[in-house]
Parts: C-alpha cells; structure tokens; sequence
C-alpha cells in the first residue's frame, strides 16, 4: 500500500508541479490572482444563471427523483467531456511505461495508482457541477438534511460512471491506435474523429433529453398548462431513460425521497452498483494496461529491426531548403500532430467549434409537425442578419482562442527541446512568428469550415460569413499572438505526458481572460450600430439600410486589425527578453 | 576561435555555475574541457552556444560578440548537446533538412554533407525513420551529422563519446582531428580521461565554476610521468560528487 500512495502521491502532484523555467522565487502573482478573479467574475453571472434555473426546476419538479437523476447524469456528461482525453492520456498512453518498468512495483500498483489520480480529478470536477446543478436544486425542492448528508456520497459516487464510460470509450480507441502502428499522423485523425463522435453523441443525447414537442397548449396563451404538460412530459421521458443509468437514480433516490430505511437501501444500492461499475472497469482494463505497457517497451526494438529494412528509401533522401520561417512552420507542424498526444490536444478543442454549428443547426432547426422552426422564425426577422453574425463572431471567437492549444503552449510544447531553438541562428522572433502563424492557420482551417456551415445551415449572408471569418482571423492572430507570449513568459518543461504541461497551466486561465476582453469589445463597438439599425429598421419591421452594417464590420475589420498588429508588435518588442530569461 | 571575458553564470536558484572564467580557444584547435560532476561545463558550453546568456563577462565566436550579435555568433558553431533531446516524431532527413535549412544551407551541400557524414556515421539507412526509433547512440549520431551541415567553423560538442560503437567513436575522433586541421575550432567536455588526453591539443579543468588548470598536456605536467588521470584527480581532489 505505501508504494501505491506514494505513486498516487507522484502522480497528482506531477501534474500540478510541472518544473517552470524561468525563476519562482521573483515571480510575481499579482497579475495571475488578478487574472483569476476577473475570470471567475465574469464566470460567476453564468454558473448563478445555471444555479438558479436549477433552483427553480427544483422547485416545479418538487424534487422529483428523475429529474435530479436525471441532473446527476448531466453531471455525468460534463465529467466526461473534461475527464476522457485525461482517462487516455493518464491511464492509455504509457509514455513514462520505461521509467516505471525497472522500479520494484507491480503493474496491477502503477495501473490503480493511475486510475485513482484520474478518479480524484474527476472528483474536482464533480465537485465544481454539484455546486452549481445539483445543489441548488436540492434547495430549490426544499430537500431534508439527508439530501446535504447524501452530497459527499453523491461527489464519490458521480465520477465512477463517467470513468467506467471513458474506460469502455478508451480502450478500443487504444487499441485502435495499437492496430494503426506506428503512423503518428494517423494516430491523431483517428483520435480526434472518435473524440468528435463521442462529444456529438453526448450532446445530441442531452439535447434529446430535454427537447419537447407536442402540446396542444401554446405557451403564451395558457403558460400553466404548457409548463405542467412540459414538465410531465420531461419527466415520462426521464423515467424511460433513468433506468440505463440506475445507480443514479438509487442515489437520487438515497437524496430526495422515501423513509429512512429506503435512503440507506437506495445508498447502498447506488455504492453496491457503483463497486460492481468499479470492478468491471479494471477487471478489463488491467490486462488491456499490461498489454499497451508491454507494446511501448518492445516499440523501440520493432522499430529498430525495421530500420534495417529502410535501407532502400534512404538512396532517394528529399531534401529541400524552404526557407527558415516556412521551414519552422513545417517542423513544427509536422512533430506535433505525429505525437498521439500533442496531436489529439491540439486538435480535440478546435475541431469541436464546426460541430457546435451543426448541433445548433439541429437544436433550433427542429420543428413539431406542421410549425416553423425557431430557426425560420427567427431569420425572417430583419434584425437577425444584423444580430446573429455577431452572436456567432463572439462564441467562435472565444472558443477559438480558448481552445486553440497550438497557440496556448507552443513553448511548453517544445518541452525539452527548446534548446535547440536557442541554439539555432535565427530570430527568437522569426520562431515565435512561426508558431503565431501555425496557431492561427490551424484555427483559420476551423474557423473556414465554421463560417461555411454558418452560411449553409443558419442562413446568414455569405457576405457577413466572409467578414466573420477574416475577423476571427486577425482577432485570432492578435490572440495567439499574446497567448504564445504569455507561455513564453512561463513555459512548463519536462513533462512526459503533455496532460501534465497542459494542467496547472495559467495559459487557459489567459485565454479566456482575453477571449472575454474581445468579446467585451466586439459588443462596445457594435451596440452603437445595433441602436442605430433598430431606432431606423422601425422596431424589427423593416431591414435596417445597408451603410449600418457595413460601417459596424468595418469598424470591427479596422478593431481587428489594429489588435491584430498592436499584439505582433508587443510580442516583438518583449520576445528576446523572455527567451533569454528561460534557463534550459 | 572561442574566447571567454570573465564570464559568469548564477542560476535563479542561487547557484552559482560558472565565476569568471577565462579562456581562449584557438584557430586549429581541440580543446578537452574536463572538470567533476557540477563543476559548470555543461553550463560554459550552454553560455558559448548561446543558449545561456552569462550574468557577466562576454563570449565571443570567432570575433563575434554572441551578446551582441547571436544569430551571426551562433551561425558559426556545430553544437553537439548532451541530452539527445530532439523532435522525436520527425524522421532523420526532416531533422537535418530542418537544421540545414535554418543555417542557410543549400539542398544540394545538404545532400551531399548528409551523404557524407551519414555515411562516416554509419546512419543513411536510419534516416528515413522516425527518430523515435533511434537508440541513444543513433541519435548522438544523427546530432553530430546535423553539427556538421554547415561546415562550422567552431564545433562544440558535450560528452560526444557518450554511447557511441568503437567505430563511431574513432570516426568522431578523426574526424575532430580533420576539423582542426582545416583550422576550424573543437571544443569539447568528457569524462573519458583516455579520449582527452589523446586527441587533444590543450586541456581546461573546471572546478567550482573556475577555471583552475589550462594548458598542453605536456606544460600540465609536473612530471613527465604523471598520467591525466592522476594530474585530474589531484587538481579537483577536495571536491565531492555533487550532481
């Protein structure tokens, strides 16, 4: 037991312990706390948003157990979002397989002590979803003292579902990648697109759970009638769909309803599930762990013998200076999406932002019978051409920075090779540029086939998709700009599985704090517009004149730009000094 | 030609590496940089690349201030690093296209040098691979291979024996000794006391972060019979193993 704690011990602080290298003893953290608060302020208006209309369907549901069962998987959902690639990346990819294979400790310790570090970071992330779903709908249904005493089995109990679901998930994905070999390019396509599927399937199961249909009364005529045939109704489909997910249902149960006894049995029950979801999961994922562990030590050798079979290939060698800027963009390129890890982080999040489009298109497409959506009612309106670029300009916008891990860590992503950059003659700004333009390329790709779907699915012109699209380029570009400064400022090296550069870091922390400050501004800039189109199209009636809009993204083209530029040239100006300051 | 003006290196640990260290390196030159464990070759070498800056002190690359003008100062070293820490998901021929390419070399000198030294090195067959598949040895060759590209006039190489084949090691060795004869600059740190003590033309010893012996073998000894080794062990013999 004292070796598995202490693996456990390693394996949690390694993540949050990454070695910086630049000093920390002058660090200052003003700056960071100052950045967290805002975050978390400007966060702070949606979770009470969440918390509140949890509230108040506690309240109309009258702490119906299928529908907190049914907030307990949503809770769920959101674990596994976060938590997947981490079951991948922590338990499947054994890239520390040959450090750990001479210390004297069994597999079976190292695999629990890894599947235990996953299990309590997905307890932090349950922890954050009661608070902000379960909780207060707890409060909203008036719950008795044995609700708030069922929460810490609740925080327990939450993540063993998604873990048994990632695990299931995970495994095949592995061993797809095992049958792939060793193509690393492929390995990340692969990757990605089951990574999309699994996120589309989750969304498109959520949307399905909550979606309503059918009544005969119209909201606005008899609201009463509607919301109780609606809450009836979601609550018919629930019981239909809880019983796939009974441990939650005993534990929603064990929470909100029946005697004494019952809440024991129904919490016993959901622990009793729970151990058995628990036991399941390693009894097929250990062999599966010893079989991944024992490919990554025998790869070298396979590799090795097939070198010799190389021989031929080597008499044709293509070889091509291409210039140092291009040359690095290539390099830089190439390496990471071969690297499985590098390569499924740095494309999971932006690939997820087309697929966001199409699931709105679907959400706000869909009609009951004989009725218009509310997408066709809503782009008739001619405030909608106006309205919906700049709703769509935002979210993209702010995913595409946030997500964009090619731009957040593309120092942390030279880990241990950064010296060779040092090394190299050539500009610290040049390389920085370099990564600037590969960030913002990669996120261009996305945001193409973004703007593409926005046109063909959500009906906007195609000439707001163009101004949307070389927008978010230059903002895009501003951003990655300050974001690769900002990782450079303090770069995390010496990590042997990406995950670990990537937690801890304040990089996403910046991120949003930026994408929020452009969002803030793309609004400040717009709203005079929006005012002027709404006060001269006569309230919605009538389109807004043509000069409106086009002066609003000309405006926001001209914002843009003057970011885009101001950024290059503070990242230019500051690029040598942090360099110089990183000690390799 | 290296030289180095009093230069110094504190880390933002406290550690105080490399104190006012002095020393020239000529034209036509090896040059053994020996010391213990800790003593600050490693962080010399780092500064003299360029990818140290010193606290103090100035290091100059063939006349060229690296302070001053890095990019131009480092044009001119071949840097052999110690830790083989290279892009492993790029293949061998990307590795050096990349590295021949930002120190301006043509494809065709490319081509050639690769041919050349890949041969020597005994690694054509591997580049086509990914360097992932590489041994530590093969990997220390692909680095030398890429040192070379550019025909450097000073060639920095850190604990270059370090897991290389007898064959390798000799090729190494000749091929140090053709650089020098070309009047290029080789300056190189081991631990293999036999190695230095045969190929070199001049010997340094640091200890402590200073400079504390640096001559001919010959000049260094005392007596004629004193081998490097003993001469080595006496001059760093208060000093523990610290790394």
């Amino acid at each position: 037991m004292k070796k598995y704690f202490a693996l456990v011990k390693l394996f949690f602080t390694q993540q949050y312990k990454m070695r910086s290298t630049v000093g920390s003893k002058d660090k200052k953290h003003i700056g960071w706390i100052f950045t967290v608060v805002v975050i978390i302020l400007g966060l702070l208006p949606f979770a009470i948003s969440v918390a509140v209309a949890m509230f108040y369907m506690g309240q109309i549901s009258q702490g119906n157990e299928y529908v907190n069962a049914f907030l307990i998987l949503m809770c769920q959902g959101l674990v596994l979002m976060f938590g997947v690639h981490a079951i991948i990346s922590n338990v499947f990819i054994v890239g520390d397989a040959e450090r750990l294979a001479y210390l004297p400790v069994r597999s079976l310790t190292v695999f629990l002590a890894k599947f235990t570090v996953t299990y309590l970071n997905e307890v932090i992330t349950t922890a954050v979803t009661l608070c902000v779903i379960v909780l207060p709908f707890g409060i909203g249904a008036g719950a008795s003292a044995a609700f708030y005493c069922t929460l810490p089995f609740a925080l327990l109990l939450i993540p063993v579902l998604p873990l048994f679901v990632g695990t299931v998930v995970a495994m095949p994905l592995s061993a797809l990648m095992a049958a792939v070999g060793k193509n690393g390019t492929l390995k990340t396509v692969v990757r990605v697109l089951m990574y999309l599927t699994v996120m589309a399937l989750y969304m498109y199961v959520m949307y399905n759970f909550g979606f309503f249909s059918g009544s005969e009364n119209n909201i606005l005529d008899n609201p009463q009638e509607y919301i109780a045939e609606m809450i009836d109704g979601f609550i018919n489909r629930l019981q239909g769909i809880v019983v796939y997910a009974h441990s939650d249902y005993m534990l929603s149960c064990a929470m909100l309803s029946g005697s004494f006894g019952d809440r024991i049995g129904s919490i016993a029950a959901s622990i009793g599930e729970n151990l058995l979801m628990l036991a399941i999961v390693m009894v097929m994922a250990l062999p599966f762990y010893n079989t991944i562990v024992r490919q990554s030590l025998e790869s070298g050798g396979i590799a090795r013998r097939k070198s010799k079979n190389a021989v031929a290939n080597s008499q044709s060698l293509k070889l091509r200076n291409k210039g140092s800027l291009l040359q690095l963009i290539i390099t830089d390129f190439k390496r990471t999406v071969r690297d499985g890890q590098l390569g499924f982080q740095s494309f999971a999040g932006l690939v997820m932002l087309p697929v966001t489009i199409v699931i709105f298109y679907f959400m706000l497409g869909q009609a009951s019978d004989g009725d218009a959506s509310f997408l066709e009612v809503m782009s008739i309106s001619p405030m909608y051409q106006i309205i919906a670029p700049l709703v769509v300009l935002g979210y993209t916008g702010m995913l595409s920075v946030i997500t964009n891990v090619w731009g957040l860590y593309p120092i942390t992503r030279e880990n241990t090779s950064f010296y060779l950059l040092k090394s190299l003659p050539i500009s610290f700004n040049k390389i920085l540029l370099a990564k600037v333009i590969l960030a913002t390329a990669v996120m261009s790709v996305c945001d193409f086939i973004t703007c593409l779907l926005i046109v063909l699915l959500l009906g906007i012109k195609w000439y707001y998709g163009i101004a949307i699209f070389v927008t978010m380029a230059l903002i895009g570009f501003g951003a990655m700009c300050i974001t690769t400064l900002l990782d450079l400022k303090s770069p995390k090296f010496r990590w042997a599985n990406f995950n670990q550069g990537l937690n801890n870091a304040k990089n996403h922390w910046y991120a949003i704090l930026i994408s929020m400050l452009l969002d803030l501004a793309i609004a400040l800039a717009s709203t005079p517009f929006l005012i002027w189109c709404y006060a001269t199209s006569n309230a919605q009636d009538v389109a807004p004149m043509w000069y409106i809009p086009f002066l609003m993204w000309l405006l926001l083209l001209v914002i843009s730009f003057a970011f885009a530029m101001v950024a290059y040239k503070v990242m230019a100006r500051k690029a040598s000094g942090y360099f110089n300051r990183i000690e390799t | 030609m290296i030289r180095l003006t009093d230069v110094s290196k504190t880390y933002k640990s406290g550690v105080k590496a490399v104190d006012g260290l002095t020393l020239q390196v000529n034209d036509g030159e090896i040059f053994g940089f020996l010391g213990p464990n800790g003593a600050g070759k490693s962080t010399t070498i780092k500064m003299i690349t360029g990818i140290l800056s010193p606290d103090g002190g100035t290091v100059e690359i063939d006349g060229v201030n690296m302070a001053e003008q890095p990019i131009a100062a480092k044009s001119l070293i071949g840097f052999v690093p110690d830790n083989h820490e290279i892009y492993e998901t790029l293949k061998g021929t990307e590795f050096l296209n990349f590295v021949g390419t930002m120190y301006g070399v043509d494809s065709a000198a490319m081509a050639a040098r690769i041919d050349e030294y890949a041969t020597i090195f005994d690694i054509k067959s591997v580049l086509p691979n990914l360097i992932s598949s590489y041994s530590h040895g093969m990997k220390q060759k692909l680095l030398m291979v890429a040192a070379l590209l550019h025909q450097p006039k000073v060639w920095v190489l850190d604990e270059p024996l370090t897991g290389l084949d007898p064959q390798s090691a000799f090729q190494l060795k000749q091929i140090m000794r053709k650089q020098a004869d070309m009047g290029n600059t080789v300056f190189f740190s081991s631990h293999v006391i036999d190695v230095v003590e045969k190929v070199c033309d001049r010997i340094g010893i640091i200890d402590h972060g200073k400079l504390v012996a640096v001559d001919t073998l010959d000049n260094l000894r005392a007596d004629g019979n004193v081998s490097l080794e003993s001469l080595f062990l006496t001059i760093t013999a208060h000093d523990g193993d610290k790394e």
